[in-house]
């Protein structure tokens, strides 16, 4: 051992592979940690009740787990800035940015880019809704003398619209 | 179609991704994930609950004005509402792949539409090919817990189904479609009193009764029989099991 020669006595020449090596498995994790679910729950793909199961699990987690990861990668980074030559300085914002952008996809539900939720449920009286057909089909629930329509055709994009019907909480879903 | 609150707890869906073609629902309040066509909930904090089913009708919007006057309507997204389905979208879903394994000795095809409800713990399908030729299906479902005749019925615009108990004050009835007539009405042979689509006595000598209504619901063979294995299939011409009294 040498601790003499150099000023960065923390992270001496004989250890920065391992530091090194940590950076790139804490990115490695994180991403595999985003992505597995993104590929497990796929629409025409086959799911397994073990894969959704672990897909929640992952999907649960990676909000908590992609933030430690960056906090943990920033602090390596500190600590091998100063001894780092410029490939090393480069690697770094190379591979903050596939960090970072997990980081920001395990906060976004990619399901509802492709169909967006309806924000507020808005209504039209029986005999003025002109955006239906007479023979488009609406799932029809009654509560309380409360009778509702929800077309299908729209019902089959958002999926699911949260509301109340006849004073009663509900989640219409298709 | 869901109650939203599970243990007083008022809970607010979103889709959340996708099990073998049935969308999975995630909760904003607790996390957990759902599955939509059975309302259980898979992972997470409230594993092992169901949500309670709130009885829907899948109508044809005609229909559906004829009966409710004063209803509201959902309005389309403006914002969306290019990416709406076509008028042919049931065209277009029963050509899509299905991906769940398929049985070869199965007497339907993965994509059949079928009516499916669940009376005493048993499940039936009825396929709509099956309606469509016969309108009405009397039949007879249950185990030992109980067998409740019942049957379900097409409505005049070919895609509104509705099912109901046939047995009214203790006495099982006979129910046909009287031919020819729109909106459509049905009779019982015991009586041959008039009833319509809503399941209500409206003339003759029961005038005022309500049936008691099944909930049914309109899904794809290969969907429904993940959910309910053991599904007995009513294949036309099939006589309605015997009811034990």
């Amino acid at each position: 051992m040498n601790t003499t020669s150099n000023s960065q006595s923390k992270t001496g020449k004989s250890g920065r592979w391992k530091f090194w090596l940590s950076l790139l498995l804490v990115v490695a994790a994180v991403v595999a940690m985003v992505a597995i679910p993104v590929f497990v729950i796929m629409p025409f793909k086959a799911q397994t009740a073990a894969g959704v199961e672990w897909s929640y699990r992952l999907r649960r987690w990676s909000p908590l787990a992609t933030v430690a990861a960056t906090i943990l990668f920033l602090t390596l980074c500190v600590m091998l800035w100063r001894g780092a030559r410029w490939p090393g300085r480069l690697a770094m914002p190379a591979l903050l940015a596939p960090l970072l952008a997990v980081t920001w996809f395990a906060r976004q539900n990619h399901f509802e880019w492709m169909f967006n939720p309806l924000p507020t449920a808005d209504y039209a009286r029986a005999g003025e809704a002109g955006s239906v057909a007479d023979s488009d089909m609406v799932m029809a629930i009654e509560i309380n003398g409360d009778a509702v329509a929800f077309p299908v055709r729209q019902m089959a994009y958002h999926h699911v619209v949260n509301d109340v019907v006849g004073g009663k909480p509900i989640t219409a879903t298709y | 179609m869901w109650e939203s609150e599970v243990e007083g707890k008022r809970l607010t869906f979103h889709l959340a991704g996708i099990n073998n073609q049935n969308f999975i629902m995630r909760d904003e309040e607790t996390g957990t994930w759902w599955q939509q066509v059975s309302g259980e909930a898979m992972h997470g904090p409230l594993k092992g609950k169901k949500l309670t089913q709130v009885d829907n009708d899948e109508l044809t919007f005609a229909l559906w004005k004829r009966e409710n006057r004063q209803g509201r309507v959902l309005k389309p997204d403006e914002r969306v509402k290019q990416n709406y389905e076509t008028a042919d979208w049931e065209e277009k879903y029963a050509k899509l792949r299905v991906i769940t394994p398929v049985d070869p000795n199965d007497k339907l095809s993965p994509r059949t539409l079928i009516a499916g409800l669940v009376v005493n713990g048993k499940a039936a399908a009825y396929p709509l090919p099956a309606l469509e030729k016969s309108r009405l299906i009397l039949d007879n479902v249950g185990s030992d817990r109980g067998v409740t005749p019942l049957f379900i019925v097409l409505g005049d615009d070919n895609k509104s189904v509705r099912a109901f108990e046939r047995a009214v004050d203790g006495r099982t009835l006979e129910f046909y479609v009287k031919p020819g007539i729109s909106p459509i009405q049905l009779t019982d042979a015991e009586t041959a009193t008039t009833w319509d689509f809503t399941g209500k006595a409206v003339s003759g000598p029961l005038a005022g009764k309500q049936l008691k209504k099944i909930y049914a619901l309109k899904d794809y063979w290969f969907d429904w029989k993940i959910y309910h294995p053991g599904t007995r299939v009513y294949t036309l011409g099939e006589s309605p099991p015997q009811s034990k009294p």
